[in-house]
């Protein structure tokens, strides 16, 4: 029974960073209908700049949080403005191919800058987590949780309560009556990827906590991210939050089988997917338009 | 509302102007060609402050692409298009709708994800740039503007649950929250009742009583000759005649192009024989 209450609970904190990548991954995707291939790529940058300022100026790694995002959407926004909105007309494979480059350019710009070596942000409190008899709920992972949640409700705060958040879902809904209401589109195209960006370097910075990094680490987080927002259900982001938690969940059990391990992480997640599709296929929390 | 104090010259002299009205927007050999087809061929039109202009003419004569060009969605390949005197040629879109240059669509667009109220609050949220607001008043308008096309009642409900008529009643309402001088309507009329296209007439009435400069395209004779001070009609992306609505509907080269030119002198003949008309 301890056994698999801890199975629950490191499924929902391992889920916390599910959350955190797939956000940002799904706004993109559902506004800009750009499956965003150099969203690994962008989660690895925000893991840098959070190993960056904790090793140079010993700051707490989550207080670097908002500086990642901050940092990121600014890349983002000058990505979609200067780069991506040329093509956003195009048909999706030319959006694959260019994000595609886009992580590579990203990659080997970290590798320039930082090395292939790996590198990990450990705070004085990793290691350690709250004791109730046997199930042990590591801080880390919590405040992750925690944070992740936050992001998630402040871009769902931003979408649905301001300004560009309406002009965002205005054009996610008709781009061309939106532009003729008098919506600048090249701009919210950029803000909208700016927030994914935003999204990812958070995610990143989270992710730099519970693992080591290397520019190359980015990967199987665009991955996941894309199997988390089918799994809840595209266009909205409480349905990737359940999304998220649900795919740390499966991982979490997943692992636990006897002769399964991490190896099979990739392998569970998208049999997951391919069963959403089958059987639900507006996701977990979608709905059917 | 008339801007008519300073002198007013003429560009085109052989262009009738409703009054001594300074032209409010002004296009001057507009050509659209897509292809080798030109759409919009050379059109001259100048449309005053406070006006209400009827587009008609016949299927394919280029009347959307007209509006198009004017609110920036399509580069002009020839011509002018001036506003308030200055050119808003190959303007983006969404500085034109800033300038304050409102539109419909002809097959409605709407948010399909949101609200009635919510997609009239897109409209007041941008829309006109000398009247700009925040999210709170933009609410406000929203639901001002809603209730002026007679959707008050309806505004929580998702666009989903609207009928056609309240669709188009919608899209005109999201025109109008933009808080435009001049609104554009691409065949608002087309495919409602009688009743229905009376309350539509009202619904334009009460907004260009508001101070709207009114160009609508419609098929919907009635509206034509009910609302509008003069018409145009476009035909092969040419304008074939302009006038008030009734005499322009009664012109033989309208009536040729409309139904045909054995329609025409068969219309002649027997008008002929009644010995007026």
């Amino acid at each position: 029974m301890a056994n698999f209450v801890q199975l629950v609970i490191l499924g929902l904190l391992a889920g916390g960073v599910y959350v955190a990548v797939g956000v940002g991954f799904g706004l993109v995707w559902g506004v800009l209908n750009i499956v965003n291939l150099a969203h690994g790529g962008l989660v690895i940058v925000g893991g840098y700049i959070t190993w960056q300022l904790f090793t140079a100026l010993h700051l707490d790694p989550f207080l670097t949080l908002p500086v990642n995002a901050v940092a990121l959407f600014v890349l983002g926004y000058a990505l979609q403005r200067g780069v991506i909105n040329r093509i956003i007309r195009a048909p999706l494979l030319f959006t694959f191919l260019l994000t595609f480059g886009l992580n590579l350019v990203i990659i080997n710009i970290l590798l320039l800058i930082f090395g292939s070596d790996f590198r990990s942000v450990t705070p004085t409190y990793s290691g350690q987590g709250l004791e109730f008899g046997s199930v042990v709920i590591p801080y880390v992972s919590l405040t992750s949780l925690g944070a992740a949640l936050l992001l998630a409700a402040a871009l769902a705060f931003i979408l649905n309560r301001t300004r560009i958040g309406l002009a965002i879902n205005a054009i996610a809904a008709d781009r061309d009556a939106a532009q003729l209401v008098g919506i600048d589109l090249r701009h919210a195209y950029a803000v909208t990827f700016g927030l994914g960006a935003a999204c990812a370097g958070v995610a990143g910075g989270l992710i730099a906590m519970i693992q080591a990094i290397t520019p190359t680490a980015g990967e199987p987080y665009t991955l996941q991210a894309f199997v988390v927002v089918i799994l809840g259900g595209l266009g909205r982001v409480s349905a990737t939050v359940v999304g998220g938690l649900a795919f740390g969940l499966v991982e979490a059990f997943g692992q636990s089988i006897p002769g399964s391990g991490s190896v099979f992480a990739n392998a569970i997640a998208f049999g997951l997917m391919v069963l959403v599709l089958v059987t639900r296929p507006q996701g977990l929390m979608g709905r059917l338009r | 509302m008339n801007e008519s104090s300073s002198p007013h010259r003429p560009l085109q002299a052989d262009l009738p102007l409703a009054g001594e009205v300074k032209p409010q927007l002004e296009l001057l050999g507009v050509t659209k060609r897509f292809g080798g087809v030109a759409a919009v061929d050379g059109v001259n039109l100048r449309v005053g402050k406070g006006e209400i202009l009827g587009i008609i003419g016949p299927n394919g004569a280029g009347k959307t692409t007209l509006l198009n060009c004017i609110s920036g969605v399509f580069r002009l390949d020839g011509g002018d298009i001036r506003w308030e005197g200055a050119s808003i040629a190959g303007m983006a879109p969404h500085r034109v709708a800033r300038l304050g240059i409102g539109r419909t669509f002809q097959i409605v667009r709407p948010f399909g994800s949101m609200t009635a109220r919510e997609n009239a609050a897109i409209g007041a949220l941008f829309g006109s740039s000398d009247a700009r607001k925040g999210p709170k008043e933009a609410f406000e308008i929203a639901d001002q503007v809603l209730e002026l096309v007679g959707l008050k009642a309806k505004a929580g409900r998702p666009v989903a649950a609207l009928t056609i008529p309240d669709r188009k009643r919608l899209e005109v309402a999201r025109a109008v929250a933009t808080r435009p001088h001049l609104l554009l309507l691409d065949e608002v009329m087309a495919g409602l009742n009688n009743v229905e296209i009376d309350e539509a007439l009202d619904m334009v009435r009460t907004v260009h009583a508001t101070g709207v400069t009114v160009l609508l395209i419609e098929h919907v004779m009635r509206v034509i000759v009910g609302i509008c001070d003069r018409a145009i009609v476009l035909e092969s992306g040419r304008v074939l005649a302009e006038g008030e609505p009734e005499v322009v509907l009664r012109d033989e080269r309208v009536i040729q192009a409309y139904l045909g030119e054995r329609y025409a002198k068969r219309l002649r003949a027997s008008g002929d024989e009644d010995g007026t008309n």
